[in-house]
């Protein structure tokens, strides 16, 4: 971060950081999460049907999932939160928003939605950097 | 310490209990009556005071049992003692309590063991307000601890044990700083500081009560400690800096100082005591024979305490409570017995005075075991008692000394079932103990834990007393580690203040992850029901005949080969070609495709007339050389249509200007044909290039004798007619206004005239037979030269502008004005009566010029008025015009009347001869000269403008009339003539100008009769070399010279005489009364047949 604004680092400490959003393995790559993300979903839902009982724990196993897998990706010092939501489809409208109090500069999120003729599903995944 | 105690949960209602039953229960064990009952036992302590050294001879020994059974018992066994008390007590007034206390005391050591743990645990908070007694009890027991670790005790033990001490006291800083931060801790010890003062207060309040009285007593005790320090000063020094520190401690109350002084006198006596460590062999030596002796003073002990016991098993929970503390840590433990080694201590120093031998092993088990020496001491010292009265009482300290004692009494005593039982109780408290460290285990951090737990456990093994203290071990681990975690997050949070100031943080944006818009319910019903009902068609091909509806058909192809232009008679072929172009072009320009198939089709006309020709091998030139000399070949023009049968030609007329147009006169039929043509006179207009047919036929109803073509366009045809009317016929007309009959095979349109003058203009109107009709052009002749094109593919009004004159016998001359309409009317004009229907051509009268005037003054009037024959007008200047008359005489005038030079052109022969000049021809060339035909044969040459001819040749033609007479086209010094027998004279002027060079009888067939009637157009045809290219040039230049006239011949007669046109008929050119003079003689023929032949020269 010293290396993310040089100008507000006059006279404050710089700390040396050595992984990281501006490491060479880059930050939180959403486009490689979203794959990721997508291909859990198709795997999981190929053909799932909505049932209210067995909803919680297909949102349970897939956060898992999705959260292993992000892990497995190695985001260093990223702290993963992964938000999984099932819902129904009958017709309703459904508007979901997320609001991120974040460096936006090394915090990133990125979302998928899998839709089939009974269920919708969102998985959002939000990667923050721990400096 | 033991106010501390009280303050468990037990406590409140202990402290009442405490009140009612040391105020209000007098006699038992009210403390009034403790006062008094430890006031009596010092009083036997003094007494006894040999005994109470024995005592402390053997308490010792007890104590350093204690401290190795507990060892032994796994730490455990000093929860024994309670039940050694209990069981002890029981059977003294408890029973009914026992339960109770059972409860309690399971309660409290629930609590305080679990208060041990908590501290370290600090996380079982469901029991929040125990624990914070319990707190209270750790902050008093440290407090005491403090106070007791503050005695200066010996140097190796109370330095390693004030060592430990300070260690649980930084555990339990530590402890406090995990229950909240340091400021919890100062909390806490504010709390330390106050809680003597505030929470003991009943306690305290009680024992403040006594204060005065202890004042007194320790002032004289200060006096003695200060004698003591005096002595003991240079030790004091040593233990100083311990002692300053727990001062630092401990000088929160006034009163502990006092103890403390209390203590360290006791301390120097205990270092005193130290040296001789040779004495606890003694000691162990001594310690059975004490524990025999000292039955009877634990006895007595016991009797003091048992007096009191009541009391105490009334607020049995103390007494249960204070066995149970030595149990549980050794802290408290250490705390009460440090008081009672103040205790011991002064009672100490009361002993040093007395013994000073048996004084250093007292003070060596007073440092040795504290408690012990409590017990030992405090019934020996009165003095001391009635000091810590209070406290005992409020600690109950006797229930200490007899629970001390109780333990080794209990196992020596208890029989084997109490063991087993007190063994089972330990088990299950040792049991519930695994459970909780599991459990705090569990809370806390792991390494930590394992790691506080094997100390516990070790502690625990190693030193029974201070298992207690491995709870607060315990506490130091997981606490140091929190410490550690404390300020690793307080690096943290450093850090993270510096970064914060880095970073931005925001949360400005939204992200919008599911934005999923209702479905109308339109689209929700298709969605469910709108596949219902519906069905996927297939279409195939044929390929199964499954039964739908839609099967394709198989396209028929076929491959057809054409060619442009065509060699052969096919133009397209292939085997059973079909009908490929029937899409072809539905969209047709009409007008420009009729124009286009005017013109194409005679072209193809022509052409196919041509081949037809030259298919006819009678016809042909070469078969006739000897007949046509002059002539490369001639063609037959087809008069044997049925509607032309049996009709004469009476007159044949080409056009001037499209020279291959001709138009023939046809008398009316011989023989009844149809009643529509039947009784008129037929008019055809040929091609001559398609000689099979006619392109118009016109019909009159009355008899034609003259007609001609307009100037420019030959699409307009005038006629004159006997009836003394002009006729025109405009070709261009559409053919549906005029009649038409289906003849045959095929529909022929007989057009009507479409202006007539009959009934018009009466005044100036012919009242005669019309004699000739002319065009009036100047550019007449200049034009026709240049003209090759035979067709007429503009129609156009260009060259309308033009005068026709038709002159009458009489000799009068009218000029027309040819006037065309601008719009047709179909539904016939009002005001232009001789106009037909639909026609858009009329003439207009412009002029009337009277001949006769000009003919009859010369003299001939005895010859009557002269007949005007024919007419001319000159090409170059057409206001100067000829009129041949029947008197020789050829009249020259103008139309406007001027005067001119001759008047009359004469032959060369003087006086008046009838001779008809009936023909007459200007020069093409421009030359004024003109030829003049007269019907006595005689052919003449005159000039414009002498009135005598150039040349007059008689006999060139043997006297014959001279029916025809032309210049040729090419050639000016040629020119053709014919006479009425049908012979044909050339005459080259440069060859000859005696007689014609050539002459040729024009008879179709020579071995054969002439049975047709011939008629022969001597009009040029130099255009015809662009189509004939097989005739030689020379030939081209004698068809250049064109004359014809008309043959007539019946088959009948078979010869050519008959042909002859009767003299006094005037020689016309084309003479219908020729024809129908022969007619006559014809008439017997069975079946008269006839032909036009048209010969081209």
């Amino acid at each position: 971060m010293g290396c993310l604004r040089p100008r507000r680092t006059q006279g404050s400490p710089r700390i040396p950081i050595f992984c990281g959003p501006f490491s060479s393995k880059g930050g939180f790559r959403p486009s490689v999460v979203k794959d990721c993300i997508h291909a859990v979903l198709k795997e999981e839902l190929a053909n799932a049907e909505y049932s209210p009982e067995e909803m919680p724990q297909l949102t349970k196993r897939l956060s898992e999932t999705v959260k292993d897998k992000l892990k497995e990706m190695g985001f260093d010092r990223y702290k993963m939160v992964v938000q999984v939501v099932i819902g129904e489809q009958r017709g309703e409208g459904v508007f979901m928003a997320a609001r991120c109090f974040w460096d936006a500069d090394t915090d990133n999120y990125i979302h998928d939605v899998f839709m089939n003729d009974s269920l919708f599903c969102v998985v959002a995944a939000f990667g923050c950097f721990y400096y | 310490m033991e106010p501390g105690k009280r303050r468990t949960k037990d406590d409140t209602w202990k402290a009442d209990d405490l009140r009612k039953h040391l105020w209000a229960a007098h006699s038992g064990n009210p403390k009034g009556d403790k006062k008094h009952r430890e006031k009596k036992l010092r009083k036997e302590s003094e007494v006894d005071f040999p005994e109470d050294k024995e005592q402390k001879h053997r308490d010792p020994d007890r104590d350093t049992k204690h401290r190795e059974r507990p060892a032994e018992r796994d730490g455990h066994a000093s929860r024994e003692n309670p039940r050694g008390d209990r069981d002890r007590e029981k059977p003294r007034e408890r029973k009914k309590d026992s339960r109770d206390r059972d409860r309690e005391r399971h309660k409290e050591k629930y609590r305080e063991q679990d208060a041990d743990k908590s501290h370290s645990r600090g996380k079982d908070r469901d029991k929040d307000r125990e624990r914070r007694v319990r707190r209270e009890e750790l902050r008093q027991t440290a407090q005491h601890n403090l106070l007791g670790w503050q005695l200066p005790e010996p140097v190796e033990r109370r330095a390693r044990a004030g060592s430990k001490a300070r260690a649980e006291e930084k555990e339990r800083r530590d402890e406090g700083s995990e229950w909240g931060d340091e400021e919890r801790e100062r909390r806490y010890r504010e709390r330390k500081l106050q809680y003597g003062d505030s929470q003991d207060n009943p306690v305290q309040y009680w024992l403040y009560k006594e204060g005065g009285e202890r004042r007194h007593r320790r002032q004289k005790e200060a006096d003695r400690e200060r004698r003591h320090r005096e002595k003991s000063s240079v030790r004091e020094k040593r233990d100083k800096h311990s002692r300053e520190k727990s001062n630092s401690f401990s000088d929160k109350e006034g009163e502990d100082r006092h103890r403390e002084k209390h203590h360290r006198e006791g301390a120097r006596l205990d270092e005193e005591r130290h040296p001789g460590d040779t004495g606890r062999k003694e000691r162990s030596s001594r310690e059975e024979l004490r524990k025999r002796e000292s039955k009877d003073s634990e006895h007595r002990n016991r009797g003091a305490s048992s007096r009191r016991d009541p009391t105490s098993s009334q607020e049995g929970s103390c007494a249960l409570w204070y066995a149970e503390s030595l149990v549980r840590n050794n802290g408290k433990d250490k705390d009460s017995r440090k008081k009672s080694c103040r205790e011991g201590s002064a009672v100490g120093k009361q002993a040093l005075r007395p013994g000073s031998a048996e004084i250093a092993e007292i003070e060596k088990e007073d440092t040795d075991i504290e408690n012990a020496g409590t017990d030992e001491y405090t019934p020996c010292l009165e003095d001391d008692f009635e000091d810590y009265e209070d406290d005992f009482e409020v600690c109950d300290g006797d229930d200490d000394v007899s629970n001390e004692l109780e333990p080794k009494e209990k196992i020596e005593e208890l029989p084997l079932a109490r063991k087993k039982e007190i063994q089972e109780i330990q088990e299950a408290i040792n049991a519930e103990n695994e459970r909780i460290g599991e459990l705090s285990c569990k809370l806390s951090q792991k390494r930590g834990l394992t790691e506080g737990e094997r100390e516990a456990e070790t502690d625990a093994n190693s030193s029974p007393p201070r298992a207690p203290v491995c709870g607060i071990f315990m506490d130091f681990a997981t606490a140091s580690r929190r410490q550690k975690s404390r300020t690793q997050a307080l690096k943290q949070k450093a850090r993270s203040t510096k970064l914060l100031r880095l970073i931005d943080l925001d949360f400005s944006l939204t992200f919008s992850l599911l934005d999923l818009p209702p479905v109308n319910e339109y689209d929700m019903y298709i969605r469910n029901f709108g596949r219902k009902n519906t069905k996927q068609a297939y279409v195939q091909y044929n390929e199964d005949n499954v039964d739908r509806d839609t099967q394709t058909e198989e396209v028929e192809t076929k491959g057809v080969w054409s060619q442009h232009p065509a060699e052969g008679m096919a133009v397209s072929g292939g085997s059973g070609s079909g009908d490929p172009c029937d899409t072809g072009a539905p969209k047709v320009n009409t007008p420009r495709l009729s124009h286009f198939l005017r013109a194409a089709c005679q072209v193809i006309a022509v052409l196919l007339e041509e081949d037809r020709m030259a298919a006819e091998p009678s016809w042909s030139p070469a078969a006739q050389d000897s007949a046509l000399r002059i002539s490369d070949s001639a063609s037959q023009l087809n008069t044997s249509l049925p509607f032309l049968q049996n009709r004469k030609v009476s007159c044949l007329c080409a056009s001037q200007v499209q020279r291959q147009t001709v138009v023939s006169v046809h008398g009316p039929p011989g023989a009844a044909f149809d009643p529509v043509l039947d009784g008129r006179y037929v008019l055809c207009v040929w091609d001559i290039w398609q000689p099979s047919g006619p392109q118009k036929v016109l019909i009159c109803e009355s008899e034609v004798t003259c007609c001609c073509f307009s100037p420019f366009k030959a699409f307009l045809l005038f006629a004159g007619t006997v009836h003394g009317s002009v006729l025109v016929w405009d070709l261009r007309e559409d053919s549906r206004i005029h009649h038409y009959v289906k003849l045959g095979d095929c529909f022929w349109t007989f057009r009507t005239a479409t202006f007539s003058t009959d009934g018009l203009l009466t005044s100036v109107n012919h009242r005669g037979p019309v004699q000739a009709v002319e065009p009036i052009s100047t550019s007449v002749y200049k034009k026709q030269s240049f003209v090759l094109s035979p067709f007429s593919t503009q129609e156009e009004m260009s060259g309308l502008s033009f005068h026709v004159a038709s002159l009458e016998e009489s000799g009068v001359l009218n000029v027309w004005v040819v006037v065309e309409l601008p719009k047709a009317d179909l539904a016939g004009s009002l005001s232009d009566l001789g106009l037909i229907p639909g026609g858009r051509i009329k003439l207009v009268h412009s002029a009337t010029i009277q001949l006769s005037d000009s003919l009859s003054h010369k003299g001939y009037e005895f010859w009557g008025a002269a007949q005007t024959l024919s007419v001319k007008f000159l090409p170059s200047d057409p206001g100067h015009f000829i009129v041949g008359t029947d008197m020789g005489l050829i009249s020259h005038g103008t139309r406007q009347d001027l005067r001119v030079s001759p008047k009359l052109y004469k032959p060369q022969q003087c006086g008046m001869r009838p001779v008809r000049v009936h023909v007459m021809d200007f020069s093409p060339f421009g030359e004024p000269i003109f030829l003049a035909g007269c019907s006595d044969g005689s052919i003449r040459l005159h000039q414009l403008t002498s009135e005598r001819p150039l040349l007059q040749w008689d006999g060139g033609t043997d006297g014959h009339a001279i029916t025809g007479l032309r210049w040729s086209l090419t050639r000016p010094a040629v020119f053709l003539a014919q006479d009425d027998t049908s012979c044909i004279y050339i005459w080259d002027l440069l060859e000859s100008d005696l007689g014609p060079v050539a002459k040729q009888l024009i008879s179709p067939d020579n071995s054969a009769p002439l049975h047709d009637i011939m008629s022969e157009d001597g009009e040029p045809r130099q255009h015809l070399l662009c189509y004939w290219k097989r005739k030689t040039p020379l030939l081209g230049e004698a068809m250049g010279d064109g004359c014809g006239e008309f043959i007539c011949r019946n088959e009948g007669l078979g010869k050519e005489g008959s042909c002859r046109s009767p003299p006094c008929c005037p020689p016309a050119l084309w003479s219908p009364e020729s024809l129908s003079f022969l007619i006559p003689a014809r008439s017997s023929s069975p079946r008269p047949w006839r032909r036009v032949v048209a010969f081209g020269i």
